[in-house]
């Protein structure tokens, strides 16, 4: 029995060894580039990773599903599963951490939410670039990006009719050096009025002093004039993601 | 006669109307001194024969000492504006030093970023600020309370962020952003500089329908590059905004947005327009005049992403209207910036070998491209010949004043899949030392059209700071270990030096109050090149980081 684990420490250890010369090369070739992480961990655009005192779950966790809102990338969807193991084991060597031969199996973990496809489809083109501003996310933030202009979303429309007719009678009318726009009033204080200016996308949040500015009840502007660049079966697709990520 | 008098001097009068500033005097007024982005001052109470007397007056300290400190101050009218890495925003008293109002902006605080900021814009009353998170805002210049703030993109989903100071032009302000070694299309957006709203917006990227599109395959286009990252010009005769984009993205895999040189015709059309480019836009519509692009299919991480010193010369007998670039391939580029001719290139590196050499019609040669089995040695490497910090020129000695890397990299190119706003880099590197030399930097002055060599200061790490020329016929800039330097434009010989207690990374600017010449430089060691560097000098760890503005000027008579 004693010798039964021995021999498997020792075939572990060498596993172990494998693995983590393995993760060198892959890190190397994915992470070492000076706008990363460096040489050996060293740092560069991103943070140094020798020595940080990181620990195995964090390192997993972070190559695996990257940092939303930075320029560190998901690796559990672009490497092959050795080579993961490989590149966790390297990080982790880095910071005197031992690989855990278990590490291949760590790896499995839950899967990543999958929406369905219509949704999917919804998603991307809530979110779409190639749309420049005249897309969903200029104005709203939904399930961890775009710009928060208008209150989260709560009550998600039935259908593409009724997401271009979404009520805008909260919208009013801010008159400023003689010109007239369509406002979303964030507050009118004794010395100031804080607006969003929606005469063209993106809003503009503005600051006036009170005695510079009116506010009037009623715009002519509607949301529809906000959803102009998607066909109504796109927006059917947005209504898909909406309902399938707001509460 | 009199008629004709009365005509010349009213060509004259309309002349000096349109005439471009391009020296600065009293006043900083915009990034590179002036729109004509010569880095250059008219004044000359400071020059060779008393710079040796140069003493600090005064120092400001931001409190925002992570990342070191890349900006270029703004002076107008004895206030001095400064932003510092993390978007915080001081007004000074520019004789004093005295702190006038501050605005401090709440930038997320996201793990593994690299917050940078490198100036500022001021006009119309405003002080324009580009902040790490993609909003553009406009401050009261008197108070520095907030008039107007707009997303100009979702760092979120697109991975990019403004560090690039903004250009501010006649009634509107322009702005880039980063983005371009990740999966995102690059543009250039204009706001009106009143109220906010968006003027115009010109993508670097063809999208359908665009003129250049046929040079993308597929639906490479969507994530092609060209972040337009730096800092633009501007030549009031010609109404005409001039920008650098980025290269080309993936960086260093072109498979999957490049068909054939048959197919895009590498001249004189392009590839992957309009990356790796010089681009001039009329001001009031940003609609496209013409592009150059330096690096057709960019494949080296070279960019073209730099200032346009805007400059006119003497070309074989005739007066240019010239535009002079230079970008991370080590070479310098001269355009007519009228038309966008080519009138000729040449290299300010030592090392380069990625091409040999450039034709008379402006196409390189024999081309090294990175493969995918094996890493290639390429010259420059991917950090460039010349980095993002601005040359200078001077008018009285007739040189362009620029900062070189010797430096090689081993480039291997790798297919990737695309992941909105995460790296694609499309391969890797690793930084290496030229074939039979070891790395190191050199401040040269030279011709701007002919590429003369007039003189070079030689140092043994690199000069990441930008250049400043003045009429005192002096050139000052600083190293990573701390020294502040003056030259002598003429001959390159070091007249004056004093120890900051901090690397150089930003940019020194120079400025008149009530009659008394001031120099102010940032110091503060730090950034992505700052880091890179440990791989090369173990001891550049003894760089020291910190974010102070330390400002110079001769003593006064007792």
């Amino acid at each position: 029995m004693k010798l039964l684990t021995s021999l498997l420490l020792i075939a572990s250890a060498a596993f172990a060894q494998d693995l983590v010369a393995r993760g060198a090369d892959v890190y190397v070739k994915s992470c070492a580039t000076g706008y990363c992480h460096g040489l050996k961990g060293s740092g560069g655009g991103a943070p140094r990773l020798a020595s940080r005192g990181f620990d195995e779950a964090f390192i997993t966790r972070t190559v695996r599903s990257g940092i939303t809102g930075t320029a560190m990338p998901a690796f559990g969807t672009t490497l092959a599963r050795l080579d993961l193991a490989a590149v966790i084991a390297y990080v982790g060597s880095l910071n005197g951490i031992a690989p855990n031969p278990a590490l291949a199996a760590m790896l499995r973990g839950p899967p990543a939410r999958t929406l369905p496809p219509e949704a999917a489809r919804g998603r991307a083109l809530f979110y779409e670039a190639s749309r420049g501003f005249a897309r969903c996310a200029t104005c709203h933030l939904v399930d961890g990006m775009g710009i928060a202009v208008t209150d989260a979303i709560t009550k998600v429309p039935a259908n593409a009719a009724e997401l271009r007719g979404v009520s805008a009678t909260h919208v009013a009318t801010a008159t400023a050096g003689g010109e007239a726009f369509p406002a979303l009033v964030l507050s009118k204080g004794v010395t100031q009025v804080k607006v969003y200016d929606l005469t063209i996308a993106p809003p503009v949040l503005r600051v006036f002093p009170a005695a510079s500015v009116t506010i009037q009840e009623g715009s002519a502007w509607k949301h529809a004039s906000a959803t102009q660049s998607y066909t109504d079966a796109e927006l059917d697709a947005i209504v898909a993601f909406l309902k399938a990520v707001v509460q | 006669m009199a008629a004709m008098k009365f005509t010349v001097l009213g060509l004259l009068f309309a002349a000096a109307l349109t005439a471009q500033p391009t020296a600065t005097t009293a006043d900083w007024p915009s990034y590179g001194g002036t729109h004509a982005a010569w880095r250059y001052s008219a004044l000359d109470q400071i020059n060779a024969s008393n710079v040796a007397k140069l003493a600090p007056v005064w120092a400001f300290q931001t409190g925002d000492y992570e990342n070191g400190l890349q900006s270029t101050p703004i002076v107008v009218d004895g206030v001095l504006y400064l932003v510092s890495a993390r978007s915080q925003v001081f007004a000074l008293d520019a004789a004093s030093g005295r702190r006038i109002w501050e605005y401090h902006y709440a930038l997320p605080r996201t793990p593994g970023t690299n917050t940078q900021n490198r100036g500022l814009a001021v006009g119309a009353g405003k002080v324009f600020l580009g902040t790490y998170d993609d909003y553009m805002i406009a401050l009261d210049a008197k108070t520095g309370a907030e008039v107007w703030k707009v997303a100009v993109d979702d760092q979120r989903q697109c991975g990019c962020a403004i560090t690039g100071a903004p250009l501010f032009v006649k009634d509107k302000v322009v702005v880039g952003s980063t983005g371009g070694d990740g999966a995102f299309r690059g543009y250039l957006t204009a706001f009106n500089a009143e109220t906010g709203r968006l003027a115009w917006r010109f993508y670097t990227v063809a999208g359908p329908g665009e003129k250049g599109h046929e040079t993308w395959k597929g639906d490479s286009w969507k994530y092609g590059g060209g972040a337009t990252w730096m800092t633009g010009s501007f030549d009031p005769a010609l109404n005409l905004i001039y920008w650098g984009t980025g290269n080309a993205a993936s960086d260093l895999y072109s498979g999957d947005r490049y068909a054939s040189d048959a197919l895009n015709g590498v001249k004189p059309g392009g590839v992957n327009l309009y990356t790796a480019s010089v681009i001039a836009l009329d001001a009031d519509s940003g609609k496209l005049r013409w592009h150059y692009q330096e690096i057709p299919k960019d494949v080296w991480d070279f960019d073209a992403a730099y200032e346009c010193v805007l400059v006119d010369r003497m070309v074989d007998g005739k007066m240019r209207k010239l535009l002079v670039h230079v970008n991370k391939s080590g070479y310098t580029f001269v355009l007519d910036r009228v038309t966008g001719e080519y009138i000729g290139a040449f290299p300010i590196v030592e090392n380069h070998n990625w091409t040999s050499g450039v034709t008379k019609d402006g196409k390189f040669l024999d081309i090294v491209e990175p493969v995918e089995d094996k890493p290639t040695l390429i010259c420059p490497g991917p950090a460039g010949g010349k980095s993002w910090n601005q040359m200078a020129f001077s008018p009285r000695t007739g040189f362009i004043y620029a900062p070189v890397l010797e430096q090689c990299a081993q480039l291997q190119a790798r297919r990737q899949e695309p992941s909105e706003g995460r790296v694609y880099l499309g391969g890797t590197w690793a930084e290496t030392s030229p074939p039979g030399g070891v790395v190191h930097s050199h401040l040269d002055a030279y011709d701007p059209v002919t590429g003369k060599r007039a003189w070079t200061y030689p140092y043994k790490y690199v000069l990441f700071a930008s250049l400043l020329a003045t009429a005192g016929d002096l050139v000052f800039t600083g190293d990573p270990e701390g020294f502040f330097f003056a030259l002598d434009a003429r001959s390159g010989k070091k007249l004056w030096s004093f120890q900051t207690g901090a690397g150089h990374r930003g940019s020194s600017v120079t400025y008149s109050v009530n009659g008394r010449q001031y120099i102010a430089t940032p110091t503060g060691w730090g950034s992505i090149a700052g880091r890179a560097l440990l791989n090369t000098w173990p001891e550049a760890e003894a760089f020291r980081s910190g974010s102070t503005l330390m400002v110079f000027a001769l003593p006064e008579a007792k």
